[in-house]
């Protein structure tokens, strides 16, 4: 690794770069999208900091409410976090293969050559003209998110990545599945919409190649811990949020899979079988309602259900003309939510419902 | 009724966008959708919006009021993902209010922005039982967090909606009570 990186000089390349990283970084600090919950920061940024040794000093955690996978780290040393990716991980060795992967393309200055490479002049001189004209790069996250890395640069990446996880005693097999696990969610998308990619996604091409690639990185050295436990009692008081933000985003094939993942990977939960039920009810194809009622209820035979559990349960019912139902399920759904902004619409259905 | 006129000072933007000057009184929208408006409003056309009309107040980076009329099962309400990158939103004649709105909001939300259902009730519109919603939109692009309201019903199996959002501080307070008479001065021809 190499040693810490002084802060550049303002004429040069470099300089530009880290100023306009930085005016990003201000942005974002007081970006209604940042999370700023210090608990759940401080917790990754330490993940961070035994993956990033020396540099622990110049990273600097920032966890974005986006509910997409990405992450991303800028030569200034910000790296970004979305929630989409902590809601995908089922670890905390997964959260430190992405980490250590970005921690790979900072101690490798790689935005930096990719600054200086003439091929990417013209890209990059694109995204400098689009970012004085909206004046804003919050989309794109990082300078590379515009105009990428190479795949010798996201080998290298991988690469490091892998040495820091081990290092810092992660087992370096949960990386691959990392990777594993994306390909799926994405191939389970209908044809029509395939072109559209995660944003981490787009920049980071072969990751099937990649998968494959760690798994043997893996298999060179393996064991190591996984931080299962640790990361699911962090996170479970986000969850619920993170479910209804990725049931917002309307992609339901997705959605089912990394649920059903998700359902599959561990004790059953309540909240991912609720919000399963909730994209098979919103997809509504043949036998979905079916699969609804069989996750909602049984979401709730395990308790600690959300109220958004008896709506769907509710809405099917009616659906189907079992009114009894219906009208018992809503009244739930009120009295577990009676804050909740639907409720006048329930009232509304309950009385058509008639007592 | 006169059918919408768009005349009057026409300004030609970039990108053959232009503004009509909708003046005040009965104006239609569509075949089906008729609404009274006071004061002027600019209704912004260009090719590619998609399916709703587009007015302003105050310029389309502040506030935009979408005026559905008659949108068929299947159909987008919004203009489609140049791109293919991002997920298209389209109504089905079977949705509820919670659907439509869902349907809003992820239409709302395909940049990265963030939307909050603040209330959804049972509301008159267009002369029919309706429903009424209103939200916090916290924009992606530069963060301006937006207060919103809509009124929608399905007539035949046609969507009949009007949004309205604007910047939570100033704008929206300004052209609210407008917006809401214009909500229900609304008539849906059968
Ligand atoms: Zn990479």
């Amino acid at each position: 690794m190499p040693a810490r990186f002084a802060r550049p000089e303002v004429g040069t390349d470099e300089g530009g770069l880290w100023a306009m990283m930085d005016r990003q970084e201000t942005r974002l600090q007081r970006s209604p999208f940042a999370i700023r919950d210090a608990g759940l920061r401080d917790y990754v940024q330490e993940i961070a900091c035994r993956l990033g040794g020396t540099h622990c000093p110049d990273i600097r955690v920032h966890l974005v409410r986006t509910p997409m996978f990405n992450a991303t780290m800028a030569p200034n040393g910000m790296m970004q976090v979305w929630t989409g990716l902590m809601l995908r991980m089922d670890n905390e060795a997964q959260l430190a293969a992405v980490l250590g992967h970005e921690i790979g393309h900072y101690v490798e200055r790689h935005t930096l050559d990719r600054l200086r490479d003439v091929k990417s002049r013209t890209a990059f001189a694109q995204f400098l003209g689009a970012f004085g004209l909206i004046g804003m790069v919050g989309q794109l996250a990082t300078v590379a998110g515009a105009f990428g890395y190479s795949r010798d640069q996201e080998r290298d990446a991988d690469r490091i990545g892998a040495v820091l996880m081990r290092k810092a005693g992660f087992d370096v097999a949960e990386a691959s599945r990392v990777w594993a696990n994306l390909v799926a969610e994405v191939n389970s998308r209908p044809e029509a919409e395939r072109a559209a990619n995660f944003p981490l996604f787009a920049t980071h091409p072969g990751a099937e190649e990649r998968a494959e690639t760690l798994a043997k990185l893996a298999a060179e050295a393996p064991g190591g811990e996984t931080g299962r436990e640790a990361w699911q009692a962090k996170i479970r008081p986000y969850r619920r949020e993170w479910l209804a933000e990725e049931i917002k985003r309307g992609r339901r094939e997705e959605s089912i899979t990394l649920l059903t993942r998700l359902i599959a990977g561990g004790p059953e939960q309540a909240d991912y079988l609720a919000a399963r039920g909730e994209v098979y009810r919103l997809r509504a194809q043949e036998k979905d309602f079916d699969a609804a009622i069989a996750d909602f209820t049984a979401a709730v035979a395990l308790g600690g259900e959300t109220p958004e559990a008896h709506r769907g349960l509710a809405y099917i019912f009616r659906q189907r003309n079992q009114l009894p139902e219906a009208r018992a399920s809503f009244q739930r759904y009120i009295e577990a939510a009676p804050q909740a902004p639907d409720v006048a619409m329930i009232r509304s259905y309950l009385e058509e419902l008639g007592k | 009724m006169k059918t919408l006129t768009l005349a009057l000072s026409v300004v030609v933007l970039a990108g053959c966008a232009a503004m009509a000057k909708v003046d005040s009184g009965d104006r239609t929208v569509g075949d089906r959708l008729a609404v009274n408006i006071e004061g002027a409003w600019n209704h912004l056309q260009a090719p590619g919006l998609g399916p709703a009309q587009t007015w302003t107040r105050e310029g389309l980076t502040v506030d935009q009021l979408l005026l559905y009329s008659g949108i068929k099962n299947g159909e987008l309400v919004h203009a489609p993902s140049r791109s293919g990158r991002e997920k298209d939103f389209a109504f089905r004649a079977g949705m509820l209010p919670d659907e439509i709105v869902a349907m809003y909001e992820g239409m709302l939300t395909r940049d990265g922005s963030s939307f909050k259902l603040t209330r959804l009730e049972p509301s008159p519109f267009g002369g029919l039982k309706g429903f009424r919603f209103d939200f916090v939109l916290t924009r992606k692009l530069d963060n301006v967090v937006l207060s919103g309201m809509g009124w929608g019903v399905v007539s035949k199996e046609e969507l009949f909606a009007i949004l309205y959002m604007a910047p939570r501080l100033v704008f929206f307070s300004r052209h609210a009570a407008q917006v809401e008479k214009i909500a229900l001065s609304a008539k849906v021809r059968e």
